[in-house]
């Protein structure tokens, strides 16, 4: 009797000590407040007072693709002069000596970079945490950071590493956040139906619930090769914009969560953000347009 | 970690005799452990949602308090084969296996760091200790499966004992991700001191040393950005002690380590459990999530570290020191393979490397995966003849047919 004592004391010691501080454990229901974007397709076309950007993920293997990305971003530009751009991770692959930063980064994109748009960086899984001391990164720094323009309240982490110390200053800082527009972006998708990596569902346990509580209404992330919008998840709009540069061809297997998807060819985003509405279009490199639609701000409760 | 204390299934009555004796095999085996992890693998790729979230919850409990209990009884393990009348007592005994666990760690870190390399994953790139490391109990079984009673297992014992000291070294620091406070030297040398004052005074039980000694130093390796699951490594040196014979997992101390006063006689069981709740917590990774690291991680532990072993041992014999009697180079091919197994110790020190996240899934991945040694070892056997697989064997067991 004394063995099974002990071996089970620990366990329910230990559970109810675990339980009685639940840490991140908090079920939230659906949110309310979203406008669907389904049949509401919108050029992009440029307002007065609003915010433009482009997002581009998994852009920097320096190939012919990356390149044609670039022309065909800096072609759009000419009639949507977006600010600046989200790198969603992975902005680098491969070697990553100062030339790397030239033929992977500066000269795909120096039409863009001349006119004095700026790139803010995530970290991928193949960036060395060093380049977030790269200048063209504007990332401070810091492996996560976040930056405001006009109303939009942008929060950039790093989900190679979600340490402790990065997930409360996320809390803290989305709780801080008096913008109405809260945009966070990162490398690992929290949903995605890309056949090759799919959703992380133990990093959704841990951001989902921050994202919920503090009034997030679109997460951007990469990683799987392929473009993917997925249906409001608890309110929240998840894009998967992985094809800037590297394509995995075919890899995207729709499920009930797909909303769209694009797995045919490179591609990037262009987004604009006005009011209580953003409106999105999803470019390929010949200049197709993939998707496109508006989401509304989520309302913070 | 004996197993002495446990009553035989025999001496229970009839009808409890199952449940005794399957318990009895678990503990035995140290199957609880394997039991867990088996059962988190299953729980995070059917339900992984409600999985991750009871983890997150538990984490810090199990991992950051309750493996103190299992680091201070490896610990009492080593301070005890170390003393007077312990089987470590003398240098010569262990400084062969002390330089095969170096080349394991060299050859282990070689083949990970050129793997991350080669697929620049330079993010990967602290994880080498995880492809180091050596799961003590894993690694034993299979040895004892292969050879029964031979040289070889003291040799593999003091190895992977070595190996996953250098470990808990390169993974003790967690400065990167975690804010460093003051006070945390001043709350250590209070904790060590306390120790040795206790040690002084003769205190004849090990609980002040826990109760008091021990979140102290807790405390002070949690505030100054190491790992606290290491808290009582500093304190078991100055608990009551007894000398111990080398083979951990089968040999009957009696007499203090039968004492309610003595460290292992009251926790060997709890400690247990915790390693249960260890498996469970930690050993569930959506299987989708390999990538570089896991496969970084399985080439290091399958093929660098038993090379590794190999070239270091071969250089140290060349240098003048002698292979135990009758631990011959085939026996030690087996040893090498037995040792890539990192299970426990593996996904340790990838959850003492990494934070959450799919780089640390990566390696759990690959932690689990080591488990790939055991046929690599039992195939080494077979093929050089080792062991059961020997001739020796064969030719015993064709006499013993013939009688």
């Amino acid at each position: 009797m004394h063995r099974y004592f002990a071996l089970a004391a620990p366990i329910v010691l230990i559970a109810g000590v675990a339980l009685s501080h639940p840490g991140q454990s908090i079920p939230i229901g659906p949110g309310p407040g979203l406008a669907q974007a389904s049949g509401a397709i919108v050029t992009a076309a440029p307002r007065p007072e609003s915010l433009k950007f482009a997002v581009v993920g998994d852009a920097g293997d320096g190939g012919q693709a990356q390149y044609d990305v670039g022309r065909q971003m800096w072609a759009s530009w000419g009639g949507f002069p977006f600010e600046f751009v989200i790198a969603l991770g992975d902005n680098m692959y491969g070697r990553q000596e100062p030339q790397d930063f030239v033929t992977k980064f500066e000269k795909p994109y120096q039409p863009l970079l001349d006119a004095g748009v700026r790139f803010f960086g995530a970290l991928g899984n193949h960036d060395k945490q060093e380049n977030r001391f790269y200048p063209g990164f504007n990332m401070g720094g810091e492996r996560f950071y976040t930056f405001v323009r006009q109303h939009v309240r942008f929060v950039v982490l790093d989900t190679n590493l979600m340490d402790p110390k990065q997930l409360a200053w996320a809390e803290d800082t989305l709780r801080r956040a008096p913008e109405a527009w809260k945009i966070a972006y990162f490398h690992h998708p929290l949903y995605s139906d890309g056949g090759r990596h799919g959703s992380d569902v133990e990093l959704r346990v841990l951001l989902e619930p921050i994202f919920v509580r503090y009034g997030v209404s679109v997460v951007f992330a990469s990683h799987d090769h392929v473009y993917e919008r997925i249906k409001p998840q608890k309110g929240i709009t998840y894009f998967v914009e992985g094809s800037s540069g590297l394509l995995r061809k075919g890899n995207l297997k729709p499920s009930a969560l797909t909303a769209a998807g694009f797995d045919q060819d490179r591609a990037f985003m262009l987004i604009e953000l006005k009011g209580g509405e953003m409106s999105f279009r999803t470019i390929s490199r010949t200049g197709t347009t993939v998707d496109s639609g508006v989401i509304a701000l989520r309302p913070t409760t | 970690m004996t197993t002495h204390a446990l009553p035989h299934p025999a001496a229970l009555t009839p009808a409890r005799y199952t449940a005794g004796a399957l318990v009895h095999f678990t503990i035995e085996h140290f199957l609880l452990l394997p039991i867990g992890g088996l059962l988190a693998l299953i729980w995070a790729n059917t339900r992984p949602e409600s999985y991750f979230t009871l983890t997150h919850t538990l984490s810090f409990v199990v991992n950051e308090i309750g493996m103190a209990l299992f680091f201070a009884l490896i610990t009492q393990e080593i301070v005890e084969e170390l003393m007077p009348g312990g089987a470590l007592h003398t240098w010569r005994r262990w400084t062969l296996p002390a330089v095969a666990a170096v080349g394991g760690t060299a050859g282990s870190a070689f083949v990970y760091l050129a793997y991350v390399g080669f697929k620049y994953e330079p993010v990967l790139t602290p994880g080498w200790p995880v492809a180091g490391a050596i799961d003590i109990a894993f690694a034993y079984f299979i040895v004892k499966a292969i050879f029964r009673r031979h040289a070889a297992i003291p040799f593999l014992l003091l190895l992977a004992i070595a190996a996953d000291a250098f470990g808990v070294f390169a993974v003790a620091s967690r400065h990167a991700f975690v804010d460093v406070r003051p006070g945390g030297a001043a709350l250590m040398a209070a904790a060590i001191a306390m120790a040795f004052a206790f040690r002084q005074w003769k205190v004849p039980t090990f609980w002040p040393y826990l109760a008091i000694c021990g979140p102290l130093s807790w405390w002070a390796l949690y505030v100054d950005g190491f790992h606290p699951a290491f808290a009582l490594v500093p304190i078991v040196p100055f608990l009551p002690h007894a000398p111990r014979s080398l083979d951990v997992f089968t040999d009957a101390p009696h007499g203090r380590h039968d004492s309610p006063r003595h460290f292992e006689h009251v926790w060997k069981y709890p400690i247990q459990a915790v390693l249960f709740l260890f498996g469970l917590v930690n050993a569930g990774v959506l299987l989708s999530g390999y990538g570089t690291g896991t496969w970084a991680l399985l080439s290091a532990a399958a093929i660098g570290k038993p090379l590794g072993i190999l070239a270091a041992t071969g250089l140290a014999v060349a240098l003048g020191l002698h292979l135990p009697l009758r631990l011959h180079w085939r026996d030690l091919v087996v040893v090498a393979l037995a040792t890539s197994g990192g299970f426990t110790f593996g996904l340790f020190f990838a959850t003492a490397v990494f934070p959450v996240g799919p780089i640390l899934a990566e390696l759990k991945i690959g932690a689990v995966a080591t488990g790939i040694g055991v046929p690599l070892a039992f195939a080494a056997a077979r093929l050089l003849h080792v062991g059961r697989f020997g001739h020796h064997s064969h030719h015993a067991r064709a006499a013993h047919t013939e009688m």
